[in-house]
């Protein structure tokens, strides 16, 4: 009888302990969860020296398309938020010149405005524009919709004159800073 | 939603949220059977038991030592995203695991052979045993992203993870070798149903100022994922035969591998004993249904560069493409079907107890006492026990113990109870329960772990629990 009692009051402790309790909980808080990382890496990166530059028939440096899928791919343009593109120029020549750079679609339209930079003949500093796209800047359709970057780079100076720079060069450089959502 | 697809997502589950379960309150409890899977030097005073089938071992334990559901989800006004950047993010650290284990007994029995000293044991059950440690840069990357975070390396070791689930065919000896030691040994036959392992990772990504483009990125990787058994389950689930495939694979249709479990119980006096075991010292070796795969090298990128006049040689050159490419022969993503060998995640458990109170009369056919030496069977137990155990467990990032304080009560041959306290890295205040009830030849067990935690279970770290049912004899009084 005493071990019965024993047992029963083991019992008792045991379901009291496992007569758990939990507080209040809301599990409907995962819908809010937000997962959207900023990204960021180089894109483009041109440079051209200056005898190019004088040699450039109708002062056309170069226009080129440059073929670039990083924005097109599905696991990015499906999930981009917003963000900016940063160039960097920095020209060493003694000329002035007029950098356009335009983002193309997958049948060769211009996306959005074109933005033509003019460069100042060294010994300018190197210019930096960052230009934002999304809720703060342009429209971020022209993002999820490029396929390629037209970049042309026109002489405004002389044929002749030559920089007293060492290896005098027009150099662009460029990198994307964007936000995206994964979950 | 059918019954081959939940078990096909039971077993998953089980398979990455399981890992091996520190049984401190089973341990040394010589009133249960099961106490010789965790010890096969117990000290066994049964003529023979066996288990009910499915019913005999039951046990379940899972554990999180960084964070509990009760963190993220309380309904406590803090923005959830609030709560996982402080709390998991930034609150957690690659040491950190989400870990567990189960094991359900199929077959198990054991006898007393016709040298009284020897005592056989044998059976089958099915074990899921998974462990991943919190990939703390990765949850880094993936919820902030690498802006504004030049020079910092993501570390790409912050990936380790294994799991399996694997049948264990299993048979032993223990013996009493002289006056008061008794010793144990088990050869087990693992039968793996899958496995995965990928706890061998090295490697960063970093983003750094460049030396042409604005950054540069660079990616050192020698990462390595393998799996086997897990291509048929996912086929089976495809073709609704998820059980099938199950059983053939756990029925030596898998890959195989081969364990042994040692131990011993020594008794220093008349009232103190010291135990220790050694289990799972074994391999498996993986040929059959392999898919590896494998991340290595390095790569260095500043975005697309072009360089004139040069590059307009060759009007064709896609830039971009080269790039890719680049990166995907420094860095090529392979797989293969390689066979690979796998270790058990070996347990070291060792008590040191301390008997008083009066002596239990025994249940063994035999004039017993508390000197009594000539086998267990004849060594009557105290009615109080208390002593501290030791366990370690071999993990990915290196041995992992737990340390128990413990007593043990009996009252009479009905009903013998253990409570211990345990310290590890999930817990400072796990406090379990343990009752062995017999009721004539059924012996009735039930184990509970961390019972101060269910005072809000969303917010415990750590839950485990054990139960079975047997029935045992001991001979003709």
């Amino acid at each position: 009888m005493r071990l019965l009692s024993k047992c029963f009051i083991f019992c008792v402790v045991i379901i009291g302990t496992l007569s758990s309790c939990i507080e209040d909980q809301d599990f409907g808080q995962y819908d809010e969860i937000e997962v959207t990382p900023t990204i960021e890496a180089s894109m483009l990166y041109v440079e051209a020296p200056e005898t190019m530059i004088n040699q450039a028939p109708a002062n056309v440096v170069f226009s080129q398309n440059f073929n670039f899928d990083a924005f097109s791919y599905d696991a990015f343009s499906e999930r981009v938020l917003e963000g900016a593109v940063t160039y960097i120029i920095e020209n060493t020549t003694s000329k002035q010149l007029d950098i356009t750079i335009e983002f193309l679609d997958e049948q060769g339209n211009v996306l959005g405005p074109v933005d033509t930079f003019t460069i100042q003949p060294t010994p300018t500093a190197e210019q930096q524009i960052i230009v934002a796209y999304g809720d703060s800047g342009r429209s971020i359709e022209i993002i999820k919709n490029t396929s390629s970057i037209r970049v042309t780079t026109t002489n405004r100076g002389d044929n002749v004159s030559v920089s007293t720079e060492d290896d005098p060069k027009i150099i662009i450089k460029s990198s994307a800073k964007f936000r995206v959502r994964i979950k | 939603m059918s019954l081959h697809k939940i078990l096909f997502l039971v077993l998953l589950w089980a398979g990455f949220v399981v890992q091996g379960q520190n049984k401190q309150l089973l341990y040394d409890f010589v009133e249960i059977p099961q106490a010789a899977m965790v010890n096969p030097g117990v000290e066994a005073d049964f003529q023979w038991y066996t288990g009910i089938p499915a019913l005999s071992g039951i046990s379940f334990q899972a554990g999180s030592s960084g964070i509990s559901v009760n963190d993220i989800f309380a309904n406590d006004g803090q923005r959830i995203n609030d709560k996982i950047r402080d709390r998991a993010i930034n609150g957690m650290t690659p040491r950190d695991e989400l870990s567990g284990t189960f094991q359900v007994e199929f077959l198990i029995f054991g006898f007393r052979g016709r040298n009284p000293d020897h005592f056989f044991t044998g059976g089958m059950y099915l074990e899921g045993d998974a462990i991943g440690y919190w990939f703390k840069d990765y949850a880094v990357l993936a919820f902030e992203g690498n802006a504004d975070r030049l020079n910092q390396r993501f570390d790409l070791g912050h990936l380790k993870t294994r799991g399996e689930l694997v049948n264990v065919f299993h048979f032993g000896m223990n013996k009493q070798v002289r006056d008061g030691l008794t010793v144990g040994g088990r050869a087990k036959i693992y039968s793996s149903i899958f496995d995965f392992n990928s706890t061998k990772n090295r490697g960063y990504f970093v983003t750094r100022p460049g030396e042409s483009n604005i950054f540069v990125s660079t990616l050192e990787a020698d990462m390595q994922l393998r799996t086997s058994g897990l291509n048929s389950l996912k086929d089976s689930f495809d073709e609704e035969n998820t059980a099938g495939t199950v059983i053939k694979r756990a029925l030596f249709g898998g890959n195989l591998g081969l364990g042994f479990d040692l131990g011993f119980t020594y008794h220093l006096n008349e009232q103190v004993v010291l135990t220790a075991s050694l289990l799972d010292l074994g391999f498996i070796y993986h040929t059959n249904d392999v898919k590896n795969f494998t991340l290595n090298g390095t790569a260095t990128i500043e975005g697309v560069e072009v360089v004139l006049p040069d590059a307009f040689d060759d009007p064709n050159t896609d830039f971009w493409e080269d790039l890719v490419d680049d990166v995907e022969n420094f860095v090529p993503f392979d797989d293969n079907t390689n066979s690979y060998v796998s270790f058990r995640p070996t347990k070291l458990y060792a008590s040191l107890r301390y008997n008083f109170g009066e002596p239990v009369e025994g249940r063994a056919s035999c004039d017993c006492g508390v000197n009594a030496v000539r086998s267990p069977a004849n060594r009557a137990k105290y009615v109080n026990s208390v002593g501290a155990q030791l366990y370690v467990i071999n993990r990915p990032r290196g041995p992992q113990a737990a340390l128990s304080a413990f007593y043990q009560r009996r009252f009479g041959n009905i009903l013998s109870m253990k409570a211990a306290y345990t310290v590890d890295k999930f817990s400072y205040t796990n406090i379990g329960l343990g009752m062995s009830l017999q009721a004539g030849p059924m012996n009735f067990y039930v184990m509970a772990d961390n019972l101060l935690a269910y005072r809000n279970v969303a917010a415990s770290q750590y839950a485990s629990f054990q139960l079975g049912l047997n029935i045992i004899s001991w001979g003709a009084r």
